[in-house]
């Protein structure tokens, strides 16, 4: 997977997407490369969630194509892009409470015993379910209490673990995380500050969207910033700090001059080499 | 984590059981007839109307819906079936277009709730007035009788002295049992009733699923309509008066939760035995017929408060557990980090 990818992982070409009179998203193109960790940053109503909710399936874009890994997709669902490896850990993390942690973690798609049997009756595989889970976690380095807890007697920390482990068991190759820290404590934001490394470790591609500009300077490799529904900036972490993103977003530092200066916003052989810069 | 949660979670799951057997020895004790083979077939006969229909009536309330028409699709279905045989179609004809009926307002429902998003409560209170309504207007009130040895087999008849209400209860039980643990379904379910906006992000037919439960509950309601009208061979407009009262007090009293996420159709089963053992144990003793209606409101309102009793149960062991296990994952992924 971690392979030099002839194709990005994840790539849009010019997408639009309008909600009634809002256009929420104008031709907006990037490419996420495997292993590539992308902070995703704007203001409110840039279109960050819009653009979030188009890669996940939830909403399907009204002009732009969406490929993964060269091949253009059309989700018509969540378990579309979901099927294409794309994982998306909401800020509610989509979790069912009254739900185990191993029910959560396949939830929607869960292994069915592979004997004629179980296959009509549409049986359950619990236990490779469970030793999926146990071993998937102990490869990632995860302590959680036994498998079989509730979600509900999980922690804020431990249930962002559970709902972030849900993308990398999966083998996803791109995770979507949207505000995955804003409504966590330092030490848990820790936790999943660590997550986003590791499943850079393991080539995935992540795109981390947040307000948190401290936050996405120390984990991200690539910053693209989103104002009024368009791309404006689109470059390397290195030399960026705080307050350019700042008035990146909110439009106090000129358009052209920043993307002039930081490197192509279009797609293009020059914007690759952007990714594989890291 | 001491020896209160361990505790807590057994008599969530067994308190019922013992309730129960405490119940019975009460009426073993105070009456000589309740527990003589008679009477014991007596009541697993009459718990496998509610039983029957308690099954995905408590699929539906998992996933956060209910279902308040079960007794009128019940009388609906048998009323038609009734007039069908008046009419002289003949006993599977009236029996399919008695089944469809019941189905169908059973799939109704379902488009109105799953699809166009109706209140469950309102179309289903809707269906409760409706259905007898529609089932007084056919029949004028008049009670059709005399359907023949054949039909009888349904509600009197035996396999193996078993009863065949009970065989079919328990063939529905095991199937409804091997969804609710066995198949993805369940926990969809589950999922839905707990989570919804979570199922629906992750791809779980939110839809589909409940709009299928509808329309086995009206099937299973149907059934039970038909079952009635062979035991007491006469198609009444009074069948199935307050069934979906006994039906969700043995739901609820089984500890599924009316919000929706959690239940067990084991409990289910229990709690609707409970309710037919209580209703059959106060005739033996000779409590007055309007007593029992008490008692199965006060096992309503008990069932809620057990299920208000779970949820702060759960809310304390999940603050009390907090920070230790925070704290082991925190020290967990830094140490991985550090091997790393």
């Amino acid at each position: 997977m971690t392979a030099p990818a002839r194709h990005p992982v994840l790539e849009l070409r010019s997408v639009s997407k309008s909600y009634g009179p809002v256009r929420a998203l104008r031709g907006v193109s990037l490419k996420v490369e495997a292993g590539e960790v992308v902070g995703l940053i704007g203001d409110n109503g840039a279109g960050k969630s819009t653009l979030i909710s188009l890669v996940s399936g939830s909403a399907p874009p009204d002009r732009g194509e969406i490929l993964v890994e060269g091949a253009e997709k059309t989700f018509e669902s969540a378990l579309d892009a979901r099927d294409a490896g794309i994982e998306t850990v909401f800020q509610a993390l989509a979790l069912a409470p009254t739900l185990n942690i191993v029910e959560n973690v396949y939830l929607g798609r869960e292994l069915l015993r592979r004997d004629p049997i179980g296959r009509s009756l549409k049986w359950l595989d619990k236990g490779a379910m469970r030793r999926e889970v146990a071993s998937g976690f102990q490869r990632l380095g995860l302590t959680l209490p036994a498998v079989t807890t509730k979600v509900a007697a999980l922690s804020g920390g431990q249930r962002q673990a559970v709902a972030i482990a849900r993308a990398v068991l999966w083998d996803s190759r791109i995770v979507l995380l949207d505000e995955p820290t804003a409504a966590l404590g330092v030490k848990q934001t820790e936790i999943v500050l660590g997550f986003i490394q590791r499943l850079k470790q393991h080539g995935v591609a992540v795109i981390f969207v947040s307000h948190n500009m401290q936050q996405v300077l120390r984990v991200v490799d690539r910053v693209i910033v989103l104002r009024l529904g368009r791309k404006v900036f689109d470059g390397a972490r290195a030399n960026l700090t705080g307050p350019q993103l700042v008035g990146l977003m909110t439009g106090a530092l000129a358009e052209e001059a920043s993307v002039a200066r930081a490197a192509p916003a279009v797609p293009g052989p020059s914007s690759k080499e952007c990714g594989n810069a890291v | 984590m001491s020896i209160a949660r361990p505790l807590q979670e057994w008599a969530q799951r067994n308190g019922l059981f013992f309730a129960l057997v405490i119940l019975i020895v009460f009426f073993w004790i105070t009456s000589e007839r309740f527990m003589t083979s008679a009477n014991v077939a007596v009541i697993l006969q009459q718990v496998s109307v509610d039983g029957l229909i308690a099954i995905p009536g408590a699929m539906l309330v998992l996933s956060g819906y209910v279902d308040l028409s079960v007794g009128s699709l019940a009388v609906l279905s048998a009323v038609i079936f009734g007039e069908a045989m008046q009419a002289g179609l003949g006993l599977a004809p009236s029996v399919i277009l008695g089944l469809a009926a019941g189905t169908g307002w059973g799939a109704f429902n379902g488009y109105l709730i799953a699809y166009l998003g109706f209140s469950p409560i309102i179309v289903t209170l809707g269906g409760l007035a409706g259905a007898r309504g529609l089932s007084q207007l056919i029949t004028h009130g008049f009670t059709v009788f005399g359907f023949g040895p054949l039909f009888a087999e349904l509600g009197n008849g035996t396999l193996l002295s078993v009863p065949v209400p009970v065989w079919i209860y328990a063939i529905a039980f095991i199937i409804g049992a091997h969804v609710w643990y066995q198949t993805p379904y369940g926990r969809h379910m589950a999922a839905i009733g707990g989570a919804r906006e979570a199922a629906r992000s992750l791809g779980i037919k939110t839809r589909v699923i409940p709009f299928w439960l509808y329309v086995a509950s009206g099937f299973a309601s149907a059934i039970g309509g038909l079952i009635v009208t062979s035991e007491l061979d006469g198609a009444s407009v009074s069948l199935g008066l307050g069934m979906e009262l006994d039906v969700l007090t043995g739901i609820l009293l089984g500890g599924v939760a009316f919000t929706g996420g959690r239940g067990s159709l084991f409990g289910v089963l229990f709690g609707t035995i409970f309710i037919g053992a209580l209703s059959n144990g106060l005739i033996q003793i000779n409590v007055s017929p309007y007593f029992q209606q008490v008692a199965v409101g006060m096992a309503l309102v008990f069932a809620a408060g057990l299920d208000v009793l779970y949820q702060r149960l759960d809310r304390i062991r999940f603050t009390e557990e907090e920070p230790p296990a925070a704290v082991a994952t925190a020290e967990a992924s830094e140490q991985a980090e550090e091997t790393a």
